[in-house]
C-alpha cells in the first residue's frame, strides 16, 4: 500500500510515518501543507492519502478542501481524513461525492494501532470508514422527520457499528450475536429508514449517508 | 541654624497669604458669577409673572395670545443664562428652536425642564443671587464703619442691620465685628451659592439626561463589540493552541506508544527508543499545556498579585529593570491580567528591538484607574506595525476601556502609557 500523509505538525507527521513504515507500509511522502498533499498525490499516485484536517494558512478546513480536491483529481484515491474533533460539515462536504474509498477519523484513533490500520486497509480496499464518534453524534442528535427516533437501541448499535464500516461477520462479533441476528438488525433498520432494498453493500452505506444528505441539505437550506 | 529658624515663620506667612488670596479669589469669581445670575434671576420674575399671567388668563382668552410671548421670552433668558453659565465652566449648548405654541411646548420635554428651571430661577435662585450682591456691600460696609462714622450727621449713624445708632466708639466695635462676620459669610457661603445655581442650571439647561445616555449607550455598544471581539479572538488562540498544539502532541504521544507496543515482541530496543520519544512528546504536551494556561491567566498573578508578577516579569527581562509599583488596590482580575500582559509585551519589545540599557515600568492605581507606563532610553521608533504583538494588545486594552498611548520619536525615548479603569 503507498501512501500520501499530509500533516502540519512535524511530530506527527514523523510520527505516522514511523508507526506505517513500522508496519511495512510505503509511505512515499510527507507534506505539511494542502498544495504539498495535492503536488505528492499528482506526482506519487499514492493508494492512500492520509490528511490533516486543520492546516496552514488558516487552521481551519484546508485539509477537508485538499482532499476533495485531491478526489476529483484522482477519483481512485482512497482518503482517510484525520480530525482534532468531530465536525458533522466536515464529514458531509467529504460524503457529498460518495462514501466509498473515505474515512474520517478522530486524531486519537491512530494510537490504537490495530483499529487504525484496520481501519486504513477498509479505505484502501474501496469501504468506508467513519469515526464512532461522529457516528454517535448523528444518532444523538434528532432528526427532523424522526425517523431515526423509531431505530431501537440495538439497531441504533448496529448502525453505528455499520457506519464504521463493520462487516456482518465483524459486526456479529463485537454485539456478541449471530450473524442472522445481525441480518435481522439490518433489515428492520433500512426498512425504518424507508431504504429501497436494491444494492445490498450500497444500501449499508446509504443508511448512514441518508442521514447526512439530508443534515447537509437542512443546514444549506437555513 | 538661626536662617533656618527664620524661615519657618516666613514659609507659614506665605501659606497663609495663599490660603487668603485663594479665597479672596474664590469669593470675587463667586460675587462676579452671582451678580451675573441676578441679571437673568431678575428677567427670569417678569417672564414667570407673564406665564402665570398667561395661563391664567387663557380662561378668557387673552392667555392664548400671551402665552407664547411669554415663552418666547423664557427661551431667551434661559438662553441668556446658558451662555452666562457657559462663561465659568463647559459650554452649554442652545437645544435649538424650542416651541411656543402652548400645547405643543407642554409636550416637549426640553420646555418643560426650562420651565422647572425658570420658576426656581425666578424664586429662590433671584433671592440667592440677590444676596450675593448685597453681602459684598454689608461686609465692606460695615467692616470699614470705623473709617466714616464719624463724618455721619449725629445720631445716623449705626450698623447695616439693626436699629440701634452708635454714639462712641464702644458702639463701633460690634459694628466692626458685624462686618468681620459678613465677611467670613461672604467667603463661606457666596461660591457655594453660585455653584448651586450653576448646577441647578447645568442641570435643568443642558441636553437630556436621556440624550447623554443615547450617547453614552453607543459607546458602550461599540466598546462591548470590541469586548466580545476580543473575548472571541481570545477564545479562538486558546482553542488553536489547544488542538494544533498540545493535542498534537497527545497524539504523536499515543502514535509513538502504539508503535512501540507493536514492536515490543520484534525489537525490544527500537521499541525502548520508540517509548524514549513518547515521553519527551509527553513532557513537550505538558509545556504547551503549561503556556496555554499561562496565556489565559498567569498563575502569578493570583498567587502575588501584579506588583509580584511585575517583578518577575522584571527579574527575567535581559534589559536591567526597574519596577515602580504603588497601587494597593487590587483590580479586577481581567485588567490586571492585560495590565500584566502589556508589561510583559513592552519588555519583549524593549529587550528585542530598542537596545535599551535601562527601562522602567511604574504602576499606579488613581481613582480606580490603573496607570501602567513603561519606559525605555533605547532608539525609539518603535511602531504598531511589523507584526508586533501592541496590535493585540491594544484590542485588549480597549475592550476593556482603556487607553493606549505609544510615544517613540526615532532617537528615543519610547514611552508606553496604558490606563485601564479597574472594573472593580
Amino acid at each position: 500500500m503507498r501512501i500520501v500523509i499530509a500533516e502540519d505538525d512535524p511530530l506527527l507527521r514523523e510520527g505516522l510515518a514511523l508507526l506505517l513504515r513500522s508496519e511495512s507500509l510505503d509511505v512515499v511522502a510527507t507534506a505539511a501543507t494542502p498544495d504539498g498533499l495535492l503536488a505528492a498525490v499528482d506526482e506519487h499516485r499514492p493508494d492512500v492519502a492520509i490528511v490533516d484536517v486543520r492546516m496552514p494558512p488558516t487552521h481551519t478546513d484546508e485539509g477537508i478542501v485538499a482532499a476533495v480536491e485531491a478526489r476529483r483529481r484522482h477519483p481512485e484515491l482512497a482518503v482517510l481524513v484525520l480530525s482534532a474533533y468531530v465536525e458533522q460539515t466536515f464529514a458531509t462536504d467529504l460524503l457529498a461525492g460518495g462514501a466509498s474509498r473515505l474515512g474520517y477519523l478522530l486524531k486519537e484513533r491512530v494510537g490504537r494501532v490495530e483499529e487504525f490500520l484496520a481501519a486504513l486497509r477498509r479505505v484502501a480496499d474501496g469501504g468506508t470508514a467513519i469515526d464512532p464518534e461522529v457516528v454517535a453524534q448523528l444518532l444523538t442528535r434528532s432528526r427532523p422527520d424522526g425517523r431515526l427516533e423509531r431505530l431501537s437501541p440495538r439497531e441504533r448499535d448496529v448502525l453505528a457499528l455499520m457506519a464504521q464500516g463493520l462487516g456482518n461477520a465483524a459486526l456479529a462479533e463485537r454485539l456478541f450475536v449471530t450473524e442472522g441476528a445481525v441480518h435481522k438488525h439490518i433489515r428492520s433498520i433500512f426498512a425504518k429508514l424507508d431504504l429501497a432494498p436494491a444494492d445490498q453493500a450500497d444500501r449499508r452505506v446509504t443508511a448512514v449517508l441518508h442521514y447526512l444528505e439530508h443534515q447537509r441539505r437542512r443546514d444549506g437550506s437555513s | 541654624m538661626s536662617n533656618h529658624r527664620q524661615d519657618v515663620p516666613g514659609a507659614e506667612r506665605a501659606e497663609i497669604r495663599e490660603i487668603v488670596l485663594h479665597a479672596a479669589r474664590d469669593t470675587w469669581t463667586a460675587v462676579e458669577q452671582l451678580v451675573g445670575a441676578l441679571g437673568t434671576a431678575t428677567v427670569a420674575v417678569v417672564v414667570l409673572l407673564a406665564l402665570v399671567a398667561g395661563a391664567a388668563s387663557c380662561v378668557v382668552g387673552i392667555g392664548f395670545v400671551l402665552l407664547p410671548v411669554a415663552l418666547r421670552g423664557m427661551h431667551a433668558v434661559a438662553d441668556r443664562e446658558r451662555g452666562r453659565i457657559s462663561r465659568w465652566g463647559p459650554e452649554l449648548l442652545t437645544p435649538g428652536p424650542l416651541p411656543v405654541r402652548p400645547l405643543q411646548a407642554l409636550g416637549d420635554p426640553a420646555v418643560r425642564r426650562e420651565l422647572r428651571w425658570l420658576a426656581g430661577h425666578a424664586t429662590a435662585g433671584w433671592l440667592l443671587a440677590l444676596s450675593g450682591v448685597f453681602l459684598p456691600v454689608l461686609a465692606v460696609r460695615d467692616a470699614s464703619f470705623p473709617l466714616w462714622w464719624q463724618l455721619m450727621p449725629q445720631g445716623t449713624a449705626g450698623a447695616s442691620i439693626g436699629l440701634w445708632t452708635v454714639e462712641d466708639w464702644l458702639g463701633v466695635l460690634p459694628v466692626t465685628m458685624m462686618g468681620i462676620g459678613w465677611t467670613a459669610v461672604l467667603v463661606g457661603l457666596t461660591p457655594r451659592m453660585a455653584r448651586v445655581l450653576d448646577r441647578r442650571g447645568r442641570r435643568l439647561l443642558g441636553p437630556a439626561p436621556d440624550a447623554d445616555l443615547s450617547l453614552r449607550v453607543a459607546e458602550l455598544t461599540a466598546t462591548r463589540a470590541a469586548a466580545l471581539d476580543a473575548h472571541a479572538t481570545e477564545l479562538r488562540r486558546i482553542e488553536r493552541s489547544l488542538h494544533d498544539g498540545t493535542q498534537n502532541r497527545v497524539v504523536a504521544v499515543t502514535v509513538l506508544l502504539g508503535t512501540a507496543r507493536r514492536m515490543l515482541s520484534r525489537d525490544p530496543a527500537a521499541a525502548d527508543a520508540l517509548l524514549e520519544r513518547a515521553q519527551t512528546a509527553a513532557e513537550e504536551a505538558l509545556a504547551e499545556l503549561r503556556a496555554v494556561a499561562r496565556g489565559i491567566l498567569p498563575p502569578v498573578l493570583a498567587d502575588r498579585g501584579l506588583s509580584g508578577a511585575l517583578t518577575g516579569l522584571a527579574a527575567t527581562c535581559p534589559v536591567p529593570c526597574r519596577i515602580d509599583v504603588d497601587a494597593s488596590a487590587r483590580c479586577a482580575a481581567s485588567v490586571e491580567a492585560t495590565a500584566y500582559f502589556v508589561v510583559a509585551e513592552a519588555l519583549t519589545n524593549v529587550s528585542r528591538h530598542s537596545g535599551a540599557a535601562q527601562v522602567t515600568v511604574t504602576l499606579r492605581n488613581r481613582q480606580g484607574r490603573l496607570h501602567v507606563r513603561v519606559e525605555d532610553d533605547g532608539q525609539g521608533g518603535a511602531g504598531e506595525g511589523g507584526g508586533s504583538g501592541l496590535v493585540g494588545i491594544r484590542r485588549r486594552i480597549e475592550a476593556h476601556d482603556g487607553i493606549l498611548t505609544l510615544t517613540s520619536p526615532p532617537g528615543g525615548p519610547t514611552t508606553i502609557e496604558v490606563e485601564l479603569p479597574c472594573g472593580s
